[in-house]
């Protein structure tokens, strides 16, 4: 089985001003506070665990004003197509998030990357919620992201946008419920969509790994792949021994402060390397 | 009443399963939708697009379910108010006014879809109201010749929308018969149905308007005509200066144009009857005085007198005298047929042309229109006119008027 054409190269920001100084999802208790030295030591761990898996990490620069820019997968949507590198920020939809927006569209910029924005009114939260599959991305929306937006991207990016109606606040992003293995594997917790978005991925997905809801709830979907292996946040025993079986290395990767704000590991990264029209993947089914 | 309002979705809808997730919601909601339009994208990395027009049973209904699809990306396509244009001369409409169909109307004013309160073909649409809080708003058909300066008219085709008249369930002896007019249809069959209609719409409280050529006396007709009045199965008739000279004629002169009613044969000197029957009336002062002179004494102009059913002679310009009673300001004519048809729910258009064709431009979609001629052209030219709801048969008026009568008990 062919390994991930994409997820050798990740952007990620130091949690420097990271804490939960707000709420917006269910994981998130202003009261706990988070411990920063135990947070910047899990962060690099994390980093050095993606470069010894053979990924290359670019750092952003963290901004005070912004306590999750450490979340970098939601900064947006990269696509880099024959020499031509293209990125779509991310509209937020709660205010305590929004002033990330300019602040990674001005480093895409400065990396020379073409900035193509969605319409004002539409939100999309970034990479958290669009996955590359099957030659196109899985899109969540409702909880975050506003179905629109997924017509918007699809003709900015060229390439179909599939998207799955998330249904529990507690799985509010497409990446806590979706991680592609490679070409024909993704883990799945379908808990967090609703029947069409089931029927949607089923016929997506050719060897989906279904989680039981106990193991969705764990975020081991919240993973980054680097070729073949697998950095989870938590491991649950039957996804570990099915990932073995299939070939993948399981790392297993402390981020618990980060699961204070509701993030894991695929949260604290953006992969750069994503050619979502790559034609070898090219797959034909009707819009 | 039930409200239609188009929805617009965009995406990957099909693979999304996005569309169909949509149109069960609707179903799920108890309204029901039709897929106007849908765009499947052309290759796998095109969006697709779809516009469906939903019927739901009240404006709550629709806004809670408007609520739900936008959700899934579906919003409304006409949510704009309808553009109004002051206008600044009187009898005359601002360019690009919306002209009307005859259909069930509304218009969208400060959010809110407002039925029209008379529609009416080839007019322009008038808001009233709705400058201040609380002030009602509503939406009147204004024909070109009434409108005012300073009146509010509807420009542009925005914010307006029209119902296509509801078809009635199962196969209507109508329906088969219209799949063409044709003189070969069983007319005894169409008789029945027509008594049947005119029966229900006086049992529903509709008022039933007569449009009467001067065929309808010349063939005999008069008479029956006389007893369905008599018999209240008539509250209006308009007609011209011909029928109602003919009517009286045969009454006073036992002549129709002359000819006797009863033989058949020319009368000595009876090509100037009519005249002298207009004369007489002119004389008397009014249709109604000469009634109640007892120089009338029967005829469906007599009948209408005595059962107090009004009536709008419209005058042309090849009219002999006229009788004192005939509008010949057609533009005014036609102004007080249109305060006649309030209520109207079945309109019978019996042998005339022109007549068939002023009413049905005044008379709304909903008001059932039979036309009866033995001339099938003019069924077609009063279709063809936009009154699309009338309902051809082709016979001759005066033994079709006898058995109507007959059927309805006159």
């Amino acid at each position: 089985m062919p390994a991930l054409e994409w997820g050798r190269s990740y952007l990620m920001c130091p949690p420097t001003h990271y804490g939960v100084l707000y709420e917006i999802n269910p994981w998130m208790h202003k009261e706990v506070a988070v411990d920063q030295d135990r947070a910047r030591t899990q962060w690099e761990d994390l980093m050095a665990t993606l470069c010894a898996a053979g990924a290359e990490v670019e750092v952003a620069e963290p901004d005070g004003s912004v306590p999750d820019m450490v979340f970098t997968a939601n900064a947006g949507i990269v696509n880099r197509h024959d020499g031509t590198s293209q990125f779509v920020p991310s509209h937020f939809r709660f205010p305590e998030r929004q002033g990330e927006t300019e602040i990674f569209a001005a480093w895409f910029a400065r990396h020379g990357f073409v900035v193509d924005r969605l319409p004002a009114d539409l939100a999309h939260e970034g990479a958290g919620d669009a996955l590359p599959f099957a030659a196109g991305l899985v899109s969540g929306y409702r909880l975050r992201s506003d179905l629109p937006a997924t017509a918007e991207l699809a003709r900015l990016m060229g390439v179909p946008v599939r998207a799955v109606e998330l249904v529990d606040p507690r799985l509010y992003h497409i990446d806590i419920t979706f991680c592609p293995l490679d070409d024909r594997r993704a883990i799945c917790a379908p808990m967090g969509w609703d029947r069409y978005g089931r029927r949607v991925v089923e016929s997506l997905v050719p060897e989906p790994l279904w989680l039981e809801d106990s193991e969705a709830l764990s975020f081991c979907a919240n993973s980054v792949v680097v070729g073949r292996t697998v950095v989870m946040p938590a491991t649950p025993p039957r996804i570990g021994r099915q990932l073995e079986a299939w070939g993948f290395d399981v790392v297993t990767c402390d981020v618990s402060e980060f699961l204070k704000a509701g993030g894991g590991c695929r949260c604290l990264t953006l992969a750069l390397d994503v050619d979502l029209r790559r034609p070898s993947s090219a797959r034909a089914s009707p819009a | 009443m039930a409200v239609v309002e188009t929805f617009q979705v965009e995406g990957h809808i099909v693979d999304s399963l996005i569309l169909a997730k949509i149109l069960d919601l609707i179903l799920e909601a108890g309204a029901d939708y039709r897929l106007v339009e849908v765009d499947i994208g052309r290759t796998v990395n095109d969006p697709s697009r779809a516009v469906v027009e939903i019927t739901v049973d009240d404006d709550a209904a629709l806004g809670r379910l408007a609520e739900q699809l936008q959700v899934h990306g579906a919003n409304p396509t006409a949510t704009e108010d309808a553009t109004v244009e002051v206008t600044d001369s009187a009898g005359v409409l601002p360019v690009g006014f919306y002209s009307t169909t005859n259909l069930a109307t509304e218009a969208r004013v400060g959010g809110h879809w407002i039925a029209v309160t008379n529609p009416e073909m080839d007019c322009g649409l008038v808001v009233d109201g709705g400058l201040g809080e609380g002030d009602v708003v509503s939406v009147r058909t204004v024909p070109m010749h009434r409108v005012l300066a300073g009146d509010r008219v509807v420009v542009g085709n925005r914010g307006v929308r029209v119902q296509a008249p509801e078809k009635p369930r199962g196969v209507s002896t109508f329906e088969f018969m219209d799949s063409e007019v044709s003189s070969e249809k069983p007319k005894g069959l169409a008789v029945r149905n027509l008594a049947n209609r005119v029966r229900e719409a006086r049992e529903a409280g509709a008022r039933v308007l007569a449009v009467c050529g001067p065929a309808v006396v010349h063939t005999g007709g008069a008479p029956e005509i006389a007893r369905l009045v008599r018999s209240g199965w008539v509250q209006v008739l308009f007609a011209g200066n011909g029928f109602a000279t003919h009517d009286i004629e045969a009454t006073v002169l036992g002549t129709s144009l002359g000819v006797s009613v009863t033989e058949g044969s020319p009368t000595e000197g009876g090509h100037s009857n009519h005249l002298r029957v207009i004369n007489e009336v002119r004389r008397h002062g009014s249709i109604a005085a000469a009634v109640d002179a007892g120089w009338i004494t029967g005829g469906v102009m007599y009948e209408c007198v005595r059962a107090g059913v009004p009536f709008l002679l419209g005058g042309s310009i090849r009219d002999d005298g006229p009788l004192p009673d005939t509008v010949t300001d057609v533009v005014d004519a036609a102004d007080r047929m249109r305060g006649l048809i309030d209520g109207v729910g079945v309109a019978l258009m019996l042998a005339t042309t022109l007549h068939a064709i002023a009413t049905g431009n005044i008379l709304p979609a909903g008001v059932e229109t039979f036309c009866v001629d033995i001339n099938q052209a003019v069924v077609t030219k009063l279709a063809d006119r936009g009154s699309h709801q009338a309902h051809g048969i082709v016979t001759d008026v005066g033994l079709f008027l006898r058995q109507l009568a007959d059927e309805l008990g006159a």
